[in-house]
């Protein structure tokens, strides 16, 4: 055989000994097979079948479900962060993702805490077929909805609605029970107090701890109620918190919450870097989105052609990632909120409604690619999944 | 028939290129992506209204219309090249040290050349021969290999005979007695992942050769824009890609691929599979061992696994010159060493006085980013090895505590970075891992020593008919190099297609 080039190289004999060597003292990379995989699942776990152990109500539509781990152990979790419940109910194949409320350093269970949604197809599941005893199907933890200790204060603003105030729930436990360093305010905005998630844990954890300051704003309340009453106001939040530098503000509710209070604290010149924002679902009426087509009425409804799949029909004012679902193709989501960007498809023809603001990759948008959990149809479409 | 010609596995660089490329010759492409997007490594992901570029830093080998390199050139054939908006970075790099040391050099040899003889006089003899052995390397290796010289000598390449597998510390040893000099001049070392004493001399000069010569590239829409160019090409010639779908298995029968079986537990045939995933789990994970000759996982032996890395995204609410970015590309030194202990502080947790790359893409690009806005990509290098023994209950703690340690060293030099960060995100090797499905989240493949070079390694064949990879684990990394591996796989399987043909 004819001798290549680089034999001839100075220091070829050298190079040629040291792959002898090496191959000699190497790895043995057989015995790695799926490590990969396998480290990461202690921490990102893709799926997790966890049990419910528990049912507790917590006000009249409100209910706490615990969920142990019926495979291995939980993987560690952000206060703050949601997980995705995966549910086949009415024949529909779906999820939701809900924030854990249970703290981070309770490693035996994670809380979630279900508000139960008059016409909520997921929510009725979980309040009138989910016991003691149940398997769950879930994603790991996931959001970036948390406490940055890189830039984030420790004086922390807690601005809640309704159902938002879980996360909350999870940050707050995790500050009182291992002791961290860090002040709160937390505002929860509730219609009633009967309707205020965690009302009474929250008021005695308020009492028993000096750097937990809890103010519920009752918006209609009943009777002679001699707390805060109306809405979270700039006002209200420059009274209760003096001075309002040196603070980060999280924000998590109803789209009513961010309309109503980021406007306040923009008026009390907080910056935007100090102002963070959980998503909170699809917008409930889609219509009253800033730029939605006035001629196209959400009850409308249009085919959708999915590449190789054959065609549905879907409603304007309803996701398609919800339509999708109803014709049997469920995608992969987590947030359903337009951020994660799992459930991101491929519109080849036809014109979506997409809401402002919502985070598609530069080139996505270009070529076409949208997240299915917040766009709408406008026409007749056609799409890849 | 649901068979196809060729399935790919993961849209990579390499997977993407090699569907493209197989799809324009008219074969029936499937190509299977783990994740919910392509890119592998050539991706982006938002954070408030930011969107973060993962990887790219100076895309090479592209040339100018009027001058194009290699890259240019492929681009062009795959006919994606007027889909790109391609922009030319206005600096090769700078270098900061805390202190107040700082030496910016453009895409320009004499400007570099220059700069450095005016920053060090007393070395000013052995930078022109540096820079002379860079360029005479470089241009006998592209005309003894890359022109195919029949019959190459070492009379007609001394420089090649003599420098092709020296360590860039030999060289730099040779001419240079300034250990900042050395620092300075190799601190694209973490390209690569070896420092300098294991750095192959050769990699060295073709990096200084083709960003010189072919200029540093942005793209704008970030690698993300290339990726979905190229799956858009791919699509436009018929190809079929399917999102989060993984695969489990390739099928092997009588020693000749037959297809894949999906995580799903689909079983697609195919005549032929491109792995675009790293070699080690295609080998380990994706072949069941009674396939696998007996040789690979021997050759395997011989190879390391090279670095992950250790990354902040920082989005700001204010213009780069705001915080002191001025150049797209800066190198941090709090150290000048540049021998063995900086490859042992790379198996560590702590950051330490690591080297860093801030790559600031607003200069010279100023709407990569929302006006008014900024980003900035901070990456050192770092073993995955100890990040797998943190439990997972402290990694969360263990990671904020490295940022930290780390954003304190971007604040030595950029002290106003920490009041404008509007969104911070962190990588570790665990997340490289995670994404990249590489064993120790290594991000640069196999460690890139001479032996583990073209001239020594099998490349791209695989002992198994109708296997091929087009990957970062095979040759060379980074953007250029992967693209190629994509395009000569597809190469070799058209090429066997048309001898049966014959």
């Amino acid at each position: 055989m004819k001798k290549a080039v680089h034999e001839d190289f100075d220091g070829y004999d050298d190079i040629v000994r040291e792959i002898e060597y090496s191959r000699k003292y190497g790895v043995d990379y057989t015995r790695e097979r799926s490590m990969p995989e396998r480290f990461i699942d202690r921490l990102h776990p893709s799926r997790l079948r966890l049990r419910v152990a528990d049912v507790m109500d917590e006000t009249a539509s409100a209910r706490t479900f615990r969920l142990i781990p019926e495979d291995n152990e939980l993987p560690p979790f952000l206060a703050g962060q949601y997980i995705s419940l995966s549910v086949e109910t009415g024949g529909i194949l779906t999820s939701r993702p809900y924030s854990i409320s249970s703290p981070p350093n309770q490693s035996g269970f994670w809380d979630i805490t279900v508000r139960r949604v008059p016409s909520g197809l997921v929510s009725n599941y979980l309040f009138d077929q989910v016991n003691k005893g149940e398997i769950l199907n879930t994603s790991g933890p996931c959001g970036n909805f948390y406490h940055n200790p890189l830039f984030h204060d420790r004086n922390m603003v807690l601005i809640a609605g309704g159902a938002g105030v879980t996360p909350f729930m999870s940050m707050i436990r995790e500050i009182v029970e291992c002791g961290l360093e860090r002040h709160v305010h937390l505002f929860l905005g509730n219609r009633t107090l009967e309707e205020a998630i965690f009302h009474g844990g929250l008021s005695s954890l308020s009492h028993r701890f000096e750097n937990i300051q809890y103010i519920p704003v009752i918006e209609n309340p009943s009777g002679d109620y001699p707390g805060e009453v109306g809405l979270i106001t700039e006002k209200l939040i420059k009274e209760k918190l003096g001075d309002i530098t040196g603070k980060t503000y999280y924000l998590c509710g109803p789209q009513g919450l961010y309309d109503f209070c980021i406007p306040e604290l923009e008026r009390l010149n907080i910056p935007g870097r100090k102002i963070r924002k959980e998503v909170y679902g699809a917008p409930v009426k889609v219509s009253d989105c800033p730029g939605w087509p006035e001629e196209i009425s959400e009850t409308q409804v249009f085919s959708i052609h999915v590449k190789g799949r054959g065609a549905i029909s879907a409603r304007a004012g309803e996701p398609m990632i919800k339509s999708l679902e109803k014709a049997g193709l469920t995608l992969k989501a987590l947030c359903r909120s337009g951020e994660c960007s799992m459930c991101r498809v491929r519109v080849v023809s036809g014109r979506v409604f997409q809401p402002k603001g919502v985070p598609v990759r530069k080139s996505d948008m270009q070529f076409g690619y949208v997240h299915a959990c917040v766009s709408y149809p406008l026409e007749d479409l056609e799409i890849e999944i | 028939m649901d068979g196809y010609d060729t399935i790919v596995i993961g849209a990579g660089n390499g997977g993407l290129t090699a569907s493209a490329a197989l799809a324009q010759k008219g074969l029936r492409v499937l190509l299977l992506e783990r994740h919910n997007i392509p890119g592998g490594c050539a991706t982006s992901f938002c954070r408030g209204r930011f969107e973060f570029e993962v990887a790219l830093h100076q895309l090479s080998g592209m040339g100018t219309p009027t001058k194009p390199g290699p890259l240019r050139m492929m681009l062009g054939n795959l006919g994606i090249l007027d889909q790109l908006e391609l922009v030319e970075m206005p600096d090769l790099y700078t270098v900061i040290m805390p202190g107040g040391f700082k030496i910016g050099f453009k895409p320009d040899k004499n400007q570099v050349i220059e700069e450095l003889k005016a920053r060090f006089p007393h070395e000013a003899g052995g930078i022109d021969t540096f820079f002379k052995r860079v360029y005479a390397y470089a241009n006998q290796m592209l005309a003894a290999f890359f022109f195919k010289d029949p019959a190459p000598t070492r009379e007609k390449y001394p420089d090649m005979y003599a420098d092709a597998f020296k360590t860039a510390a030999q060289v730099l040893d040779e001419l240079f007695t300034d250990p900042l000099l050395k620092a300075v001049i190799s601190v694209y070392w973490g390209y690569v992942g070896l420092p300098p004493d294991r750095l192959a001399f050769p990699y060295l000069a073709m990096i200084f050769f083709t960003y010189i010569e072919f200029k540093p590239f942005h793209i704008k829409g970030g690698s993300q824009a290339l990726s979905n160019v190229i799956v858009n090409k791919f699509l436009s010639h018929g190809g079929t890609v399917r999102y989060n779908c993984g695969v489990s298995k390739i099928i092997v029968e009588d020693g000749a691929v037959k297809g894949v079986v999906t995580e799903e537990g689909d079983r697609i045939p195919a005549r032929f599979v491109v792995s675009n995933a790293s070699q080690v789990s295609t080998y380990v994970g994706l072949l069941e061992p009674e396939h696998v000759p007996d040789k690979v996982p021997r050759e395997m032996r011989g190879r390391s696994l090279s670095p992950s890395a250790f990354t902040l995204f920082a989005g700001f609410d204010c213009e780069p010159d705001a915080l002191g970015f001025t150049e797209s590309t800066s190198f941090l030194l709090s150290d000048l060493d540049v021998s063995d202990r900086a490859l042992s502080r790379m198996g560590e947790l702590a950051i330490g006085n690591q080297p860093m790359v801030v790559s600031c893409y607003d200069v010279g690009d100023p709407d990569f980013s929302p006006l008014g806005t900024c980003q900035a990509n901070m990456v050192t290098l770092k073993y995955g090895k100890p990040w797998l023994k943190v439990p997972p209950r402290e990694y969360h703690k263990v990671k904020y505590k490295c940022a930290e340690e780390m954003l304190r060293r971007v604040e030595e030099i950029y002290p106003h970075v920490r009041g404008h960060i509007e969104e911070l995100e962190v990588a570790t090797p665990l997340t490289h891992m995670r994404y990249l499905g590489h064993p120790e989240g290594a991000i640069y493949g196999y460690e890139q020593y001479t032996k583990d070079s073209m001239f020594f390694q099998p490349g791209r064949y695989s002992p198994i008919e109708g296997l091929y990879f087009a990957s970062g684990w095979v040759g060379d990394c980074g953007f250029h190099p992967t693209l190629q591996a994509g395009l000569t796989a597809a190469k070799s399987i058209v090429r066997k297609l048309e001898k049966e043909k014959k």
